[in-house]
């Protein structure tokens, strides 16, 4: 436990990185070798074209299911209709999501559109504001539920190329990104997220707390043909402080539906229907 | 010496290969999870709700007065039906049915509540939106008591649940049209509840209870806005035929990632509580209501909400003692009246509300509990929950105790402890 909690964190280790980079890219320059060839991937737009994998550009629907796990024994299914689009603000998505299962939930609703998270609960006729480091869902954190481009709130720096196994037990070639947080909206505080070097597929993931600690791992699999591209399917996500503790999230039903920006505030949430 | 050196070095790896080897056979394990195919019928068809629910309880208490207990049950089906009628139009219906035994003296052993009735327009886009019927409205943010919840005077029926947070499932809705209008960043509505009976409220087993919900013409103004992601509230102004005008604001604010602010005021010239239930006439004061409370998301999940709660038309310590030396009818009528408006009935008190879902690395297992103390006279009121879920059944186990002191609002309280045993099937 303590090593865990007092490990430092991960992006700390990025900027002396960066500058031995950046003086070996000096001395290249010197030497007049041309830097680009050398500098590899620009990390961002790494991370941009994996984030245009996960995410349709357009607003889009999508039924996301939970399958919880404890020690290898389905303990819990929540089934949710997600709406997102992303917003002129900023460009980070919005999603509404509609529980359909489990029968004591149906038609509760939650809204993410950054820091602005509500939960509506059509018993008690009441939107309540939830402060982002609320899980709503079981072990859940909000984040995973709700669709996000990371681009817009970590910055990327390349880490290494490795082959690793990916969520299908498949040795894949890839670039490992650091992230570090660089908004408030941010759900975690650094990310190590692994894309595929050659389809810019996300293959796996390990999110860290501001504290340096390990929350949990993700593996994203079974990519199909959804919306006009290869997108991971499903997402097994394992806890950092108890690896018996296993959430799928299954992504089905895709579909681009328009849904205007006015409905991704507390005021619309009793008349969200989902359909 | 350099041998000493790397035979440790190769003994201290293999340690940390041999420790990493159980993670690596766990995220293995867990790779080979697969989850149940998701029943497409739940994920095909969101825009209808049907929910159907059957609550059993076992119940015993221990009386305040001579330490004697009582014990009895109670059954509940709670019903609660949604569905598109086509061109944006749709209908729902709330209802619920308990039947509480043994009966208690002046009262019925079953009661239904026709908690909502009503049709429901949305323009296609969803921004202007019209509502006929029975309608649950509530507005206000805060956990204990809402000064801006305007409708839920008189609105509550039946109290099986010390839960503040409960009631408000419970309570039925008010006879209204309501038009409203969203917009980027905020929205409006407006909401015309007509009188509709001279009769006050009734105890009759299957009555739609006008008396209780729509005694008074009433006109609600409601303009909410966003100041900013973080920031967000509400305007409200109530007209009441014969009684006046509230007005009212509530706000909630995001103070950092884990504390929520929540904020209500409400202000109108009406009588004290205790002028009212003495019925001694007194001219209307004007008089001020409010709710401030932090919302703290603790970690390892528990979530904790601390309120301050004011009335002003409410008893202070004085005003306690003057209620509770009067006949036992005063008093009744007087805790009837505040517990169905779910009226503040102390000037002064606090609320400590606590919840965590999956409580000792326990996903099913939910713990909820409050303590709610009179700042007046000092009594106080604690409870709390175990609910363990299964995917259609939720067993509860519910406690609850009051202080001692019978000239104090808590110690009044009939039961000194009550203990509930719930079973909830959903269909």
């Amino acid at each position: 436990m303590p090593e865990l909690t007092n490990r430092s964190h991960p992006a700390a280790s990025t900027k002396p990185g960066r500058r031995r980079w950046l003086s070996q890219a000096g001395l290249l320059w010197v030497a007049g070798l041309p830097l680009t060839a050398r500098a590899g991937p620009d990390p961002q737009a790494l991370l941009a074209a994996s984030d245009a994998i996960r995410n349709p550009s357009q607003p889009f629907r999508v039924t996301v299911s939970l399958s919880e796990f404890e020690k290898a024994v389905q303990v819990n299914t929540t089934t949710l209709v997600s709406f997102a689009r992303t917003l002129e603000s900023g460009g980070q998505f919005a999603s509404l999501l509609r529980f359909v299962q489990p029968a004591r939930d149906v038609g509760k609703v939650m809204l993410k559109n950054g820091s602005d998270l509500w939960f509506y609960d059509p018993g008690t006729k009441s939107a309540v504001r939830i402060a982002p480091q609320q899980r709503l869902m079981g072990q859940a954190a909000n984040g995973d539920v709700v669709t996000v481009n990371f681009a817009r709130d970590y910055q990327a720096s390349l880490a290494a190329e490795e082959s690793i196994q990916d969520g299908e037990r498949h040795q894949r070639k890839a670039y490992k990104l650091l992230l570090a947080s660089s908004s408030s909206d941010a759900t975690y505080g650094s990310i190590e997220l692994w894309i595929d070097s050659s389809s810019n597929a996300p293959l796996k993931a390990k999110f860290f707390a501001d504290s340096g600690r390990l929350l949990k791992t993700a593996y994203y699999r079974k990519f199909q043909p959804q919306l006009g591209m290869d997108r991971p399917t499903e997402t097994v996500i394992i806890d950092g402080l108890d690896p018996q503790s296993v959430t799928i999230v299954r992504l089905s039903d895709y579909g681009f539906r328009s849904a205007p920006t006015h409905w991704f505030q507390r005021d619309y949430l009793p008349r969200f229907i989902a359909d | 010496m350099p041998f000493k050196k790397n035979a440790l070095s190769l003994a201290v790896l293999s340690l940390a290969a041999t420790l990493s080897l159980p993670v690596w056979a766990d995220e293995d394990d867990a790779l080979n999870l697969q989850a149940e195919p998701a029943k497409p019928a739940a994920a095909s068809a969101p825009s209808q709700t049907v929910r159907l629910a059957l609550e059993l309880a076992a119940i015993t208490a221990q009386r305040q007065a001579d330490g004697g207990s009582v014990s009895g049950h109670r059954a509940s089906i709670d019903l609660r039906l949604s569905a598109p009628l086509g061109q944006g139009w749709r209908w729902a219906l709330s209802d619920r049915l308990d039947d509480i035994q043994p009966v208690q003296a002046g009262q019925p052993g079953t009661r239904n509540q026709l908690r909502e009735a009503y049709l429901n327009w949305q323009q296609p886009d969803g921004n202007t939106g019209l509502e006929l019927g029975r309608l649950n409205l509530r507005h206000g943010p805060a956990y204990g008591y809402n000064p801006t919840d305007y409708f839920r005077a008189g609105a509550t029926r039946l109290i099986v649940t010390a839960d503040p947070v409960a009631l408000r499932e419970n309570r039925l809705g008010t006879f209204m049209l309501r038009a409203n209008r969203s917009w980027d960043g905020g929205g409006a509505s407006l909401v015309l509840a007509p009188k509709l009976t001279n009769s006050g409220p009734s105890d009759q087993a299957l009555s739609l209870d006008l008396g209780a919900t729509n005694s008074q013409d009433r006109l609600l103004g409601v303009i909410s806005a966003k100041a900013s992601a973080r920031w967000s509230g509400e305007a409200l102004a109530l007209y009441q035929r014969g009684t006046g005008t509230k007005l009212g604001a509530n706000l909630t604010g995001l103070l950092t990632d884990a504390l929520v602010l929540q904020g209500e005021w409400s202000t109108s010239r009406s009588d004290s509580l205790l002028n009212q239930a003495l019925a001694q006439a007194a001219a209307p004061q004007r008089v001020h209501q409010a709710a401030l409370g932090l919302t703290w998301s603790a970690p390892f999940g528990w979530v904790i909400t601390g309120e301050a709660e004011y009335n002003g038309a409410g008893l202070n310590q004085a005003g306690w003692r003057n209620l509770l030396a009067q006949p036992p009818n005063t008093v009744g009528r007087f805790f009837a009246g505040t517990q169905a408006d779910q009226e503040l009935a102390s000037r002064r008190a606090w609320l400590l509300y606590a919840t965590q879902k999956g409580v000792a690395g326990i996903r099913q297992l939910d713990v909820t509990g409050f303590v709610r103390q009179n700042a007046e006279d000092h009594s106080h009121l604690a409870w709390a929950e175990l609910r363990y879920h299964w995917p259609r059944v939720d067993a509860a186990l519910q406690w609850q105790r009051s202080s001692r002191g019978a000239l104090t609002e808590y110690g009044s309280l009939p039961y000194r402890q009550v203990l509930q045993l719930l079973g909830s099937v959903y269909f």
